[in-house]
């Protein structure tokens, strides 16, 4: 009896002969903040840059010293993230770790390799990269990137991806793109996945677009940091083939209902003066209705309705659209028009070149099918979508004026 | 060798009870008994006293400890209407409340001891007693530990009858019993047990007083002791007897069908059988309105949430977990870490124990001495400390706030045991992180919910579930507390009559 109660005192302590496994002190290991990817020299490898954050920059507390830089980065040959970073270790002090990684970044000479596909296994079968990870691909080298990435502001590299992504996905000029959403959507053999587009060297700028009509390294600015996040990548089958410009992925992020786009501003031709623009705010209150009439051997319609309502801005034409029950239903037309024109536009590309959807739609067609096989038999991608036929109906169901409506009489003002 | 110990010992004690000879009708003979019983000779402030009773013109002998009785009561009381007075009998002629006749020595010794005046008189084979008893205490004072800011101030205070009294005062019912028992084998005191007739539950009543008849023990000075002596698990890290120095705390357990345990020498009661809510409850709750009561509950929850817990966390989610932490802490912390020599959890510790430290010496400290405390805890702990890179400073404020949030766990033995239990999680987290936490915080809960007051099951009325007033982590508005604590099972449920 007494031996039965000793042993059973004894079984926590058996416990002891196990303890602290897997205990890290926060001091001895290196946290990465950017992942880059390059072409490497082999046909198989590649050369994966490390953007390690430095603790010490930016605190008060523990006066760190403040001539080290935020960052080091540093750039590897290698066959995966994982294995690279002990060849890293060979001069990084630390235990290398992926948990905080905040992009990965991409160059497109790797993204539009076959390779790939085949790199990103890794990362959705290691718990160290979080599927929350931005996949950005930049038009340069990844290490070129990640290197002229120098913001003034936020000298902290983590900070700055933060804040960059957040707010760059909440204008929508870039898709938000994590690696959850590319497997999900890369696995389900349809639709196209959208990832964030880059450059840190700008080489021709475009001088006639508006707001959103470039793609990066195309924007004319002065100051500021070299890094530039417009328009997106677009992948099909964990391939990239294309990009799309800010407008066009707005475009793309306003009829798919998985994503969100807070803050949309945005010009559109004045239908009076044709000259001049005007500035709105589209917000989408409601999902985009998406209406898919499937019958088999017979070409489907996909019905679009985008609701939305419209804040105006600024009229610098100062015609007064707000005062004239006709000119508001003119130019609701026109912004309606010359939504649906730009829509239309992106879905025919989308039909003929690409071969598949950008808008994550082959969501509302599954419910049609009894099971997988039947929809992969189907065919989204090969056979319903280049063929469909998709109206896209934009709606406004609001037109305001913000909190002035009559704009300042010029003829009064200039006497 | 034991065993013959044993007996002697047993012997011997038997045969102090009953070597006492009975009282005898020749007074002489009982006073000599008396003064031997007495060491008269040697004790300086027992005190007789031989006269001539005017009643029955017999010699009277009234024997008392001087040093315990109230002079005046004992001789307008006892002596002047003796020596005045005409009547047929002792009793007509001693003009104070209550006269008590003994027949054995033994419960003369006990009322000596008491503050009662015994009474001899030449042919009877009696003795009377008479209480004349005015024991020194303080006097009603502010509870100093347990404060409230709406609400009575009183507190009890070391006198059997002034708390018996305070009760009284704040809850007027003929169901009311203050019933007497007494304790310790040598010094016998008294210990009141108070409780509504009506409504308490038999079965835990006669526990209790079970309980309190087995004590074994030759002196149990106060509640402070008894409590350890009534307790079920004495070596429990949780207390099962609550315990305050609030007597409208204690009325409103004796409301609900508790029972309240007094005794002289204590400024505080016992209230059995008890729930682990109640050691988180303030009387000031219920005599705040309702959301604001309720919110110092949640603040109260919060404290001991934290206290608990937030070292052990800390630890857990550093070592093991860092992937958990936001990146701009995660560098914070980093950052600070870097120059301390120590291992996160050591450092913890040091600062916890340092903190216990400050804690200790500052009830021990003299009271002129108190301002060193602050002076050497603050700076030195906390500033120097993290100056030297001996400790970094998000732990100064982990355990500071640790240490500030235990505050609010105002029970004495609660806050004790919220600390050990801090430990014990300290410890499981340094282990293997937040997943060693969570077990032993099974392990813990499990305990806890395993253990019972009185037969009362420790985590009631919630769980297992009970009619009840439903004053436990919240409070109900006053009117809609119909029911009273269904888990002690009391007579009478049901709290507020409703039509």
């Amino acid at each position: 009896m007494n031996l039965i109660k000793l042993f059973i005192l004894m079984v926590p302590f058996y416990l002891f002969l196990t303890g602290c496994y897997d205990k890290t002190e926060l001091e001895y290991q290196a946290y990465v903040v950017a992942l880059g990817v390059d072409k490497g020299e082999g046909d198989n490898t590649f050369k994966f840059t490390y953007q390690i954050a430095n603790p010490e920059t930016g605190t008060a507390i523990g006066g760190g010293s403040s001539n080290e830089p935020a960052s080091e980065i540093i750039t590897v040959e290698g066959n995966d993230f994982l294995t690279a970073t002990t060849t890293a270790n060979a001069s990084v002090s630390k235990k290398m770790t992926l948990d905080h990684t905040k992009v990965l970044v991409v160059s497109e000479e790797v993204a539009r390799s076959d390779n790939f596909l085949g790199l990103m296994q890794t990362a959705s079968r290691t718990t160290q990269i979080r599927r929350q990870v931005q996949i950005i691909v930049s038009k340069e080298n990844a290490r070129d990137f990640i290197k002229d990435n120098k913001p003034q502001l936020e000298t902290r590299p983590h900070k700055y991806y933060q804040l960059m992504l957040e707010r760059s996905t909440e204008t929508g000029i870039v898709p938000e793109s994590d690696i959850h959403r590319f497997f999900q959507l890369t696995e389900g053999d349809a639709d196209l996945f959208l990832a964030m587009y880059t450059t840190a060297t700008v080489e021709k700028t475009k001088n006639n677009g508006t707001e959103d009509e470039y793609k990066a390294g195309e924007i004319p600015k002065k100051g500021g940091n070299p890094a530039e996040f417009m328009g997106s990548a677009v992948f099909k089958e964990g391939k990239m083939i294309d990009v799309l410009d800010g407008q066009n992925t707005r475009l793309a992020l306003i009829m798919d209902n998985t994503l969100e786009i807070d803050d949309l501003l945005s010009t559109y031709q004045d239908p009076v003066k044709e000259d001049y623009k005007i500035a709105g705010d589209f917000s989408k209150k409601s999902p985009t209705k998406v209406k898919i009439d499937y019958r088999k051997d017979v070409k489907t319609t996909i019905d679009v309705t985008v609701p939305f309502s419209f804040e105006v801005l600024a009229i610098p034409s100062l015609v007064p659209y707000s005062q004239d029950e006709k000119l508001r239903e003119k130019l609701k037309a026109s912004i309606e028009k010359s939504l649906e024109k730009k829509a239309n536009k992106l879905i025919e590309k989308a039909q003929k070149e690409y071969g598949s959807d950008p808008f994550y739609w082959s969501l509302y067609i599954r419910n049609e099918f009894a099971s997988i096989p039947d929809y992969e038999k189907a065919d989204w991608n090969k056979k319903i979508w280049p063929n469909a036929e998709v109206n896209v109906d934009f709606q406004m169901s609001r037109l305001e004026f913000g909190k002035m409506v009559n704009d300042s009489q010029l003829n009064e003002v200039r006497d | 060798m034991l065993r013959f110990l044993k007996n002697n010992l047993k012997n011997s004690s038997k045969e102090d009870n009953e070597k006492y000879p009975s009282i005898a009708k020749n007074l002489d003979k009982n006073v000599k008994q008396l003064n031997k019983m007495f060491s008269s000779d040697k004790n300086s402030d027992f005190a007789s006293r031989e006269f001539v009773a005017q009643y029955s013109n017999n010699k009277i002998n009234i024997f008392y400890y001087s040093t315990i009785v109230n002079g005046d009561k004992l001789y307008t009381g006892i002596i002047q209407p003796l020596l005045e007075n005409v009547g047929e009998t002792l009793k007509n002629v001693v003009t104070l409340e209550a006269i008590e006749e003994l027949s054995t020595y033994e419960d003369v010794i006990e009322h000596i001891n008491s503050g009662y005046v015994i009474i001899f008189e030449d042919t009877l084979d009696k003795a009377f007693a008479i209480d004349v008893a005015q024991f020194q205490h303080r006097g009603i004072e502010k509870s100093q530990n347990e404060s409230v800011i709406k609400g009575p101030k009183e507190a009890f205070t070391e006198a059997l009858g002034v708390n018996v009294s305070l009760l009284r005062k704040r809850f007027h019912d003929k169901q009311l019993i203050n019933e007497s028992l007494k304790v310790g084998e040598r010094s016998k005191l008294e210990v009141n047990l108070l409780y509504v007739e009506d409504l308490v539950n038999n079965d835990v009543l006669k526990d209790v007083k079970k309980r309190i008849n087995d004590i074994k023990s030759d002196n149990v000075r106060n509640v402070e002791m008894l409590e350890q002596f009534l307790e079920e698990r004495p070596y429990s890290i949780v207390p099962s007897i609550l315990y305050t120095e609030r007597p409208d705390k204690a009325a409103t357990y004796i409301e609900d069908g508790y029972i309240v345990i007094l005794m002289d020498n204590s400024s505080a009661c016992l209230i059995v059988p008890i729930n682990f809510w109640a050691f988180f409850q303030s009387p000031e709750d219920r005599y705040l309105r309702f959301l604001y009561g309720n919110f110092t509950r949640l603040i109260r929850f919060i404290a001991f949430f934290i206290t608990v817990f937030i070292s052990a966390i800390y630890i857990g989610v550093t070592n093991y977990h860092s992937e958990m932490i936001p990146p701009d802490l995660l560098l914070a912390i980093t950052a600070a870490r870097e120059r301390v020599p120590f291992p996160l959890v050591f450092e913890v510790l040091l600062m916890e124990i340092a903190f216990e430290l400050i804690r200790e010496a500052g009830i021990r400290i003299p009271n002129p001495l108190g301002p060193t405390i602050g002076i050497v805890g603050a700076l030195i702990l906390g500033q120097a400390a993290v100056d030297a890179n001996i400790i970094s400073p998000i732990v100064v404020i982990i355990v500071a706030l640790s240490g500030l949030t235990s505050f609010a766990v105002s029970d004495v033995s609660m806050n004790y045991s919220v600390r050990l239990s801090k430990y014990i999680f300290i410890t499981a987290s340094a282990w293997f992180g937040m997943f060693s936490l969570t077990g032993a915080f099974i392990v813990w809960i499990s305990y806890l919910s395993s253990l019972k007051s009185f037969g009362v099951p420790f985590f009631s009325p919630v769980t297992p579930t009970y009619k009840s007033p439903g004053n436990n982590l919240f409070r109900k508005a006053l009117k809609n507390e119909i029911w009273r604590p269904g888990n002690i099972k009391p007579k009478d449920i049901k709290k507020k009559q409703t039509e």
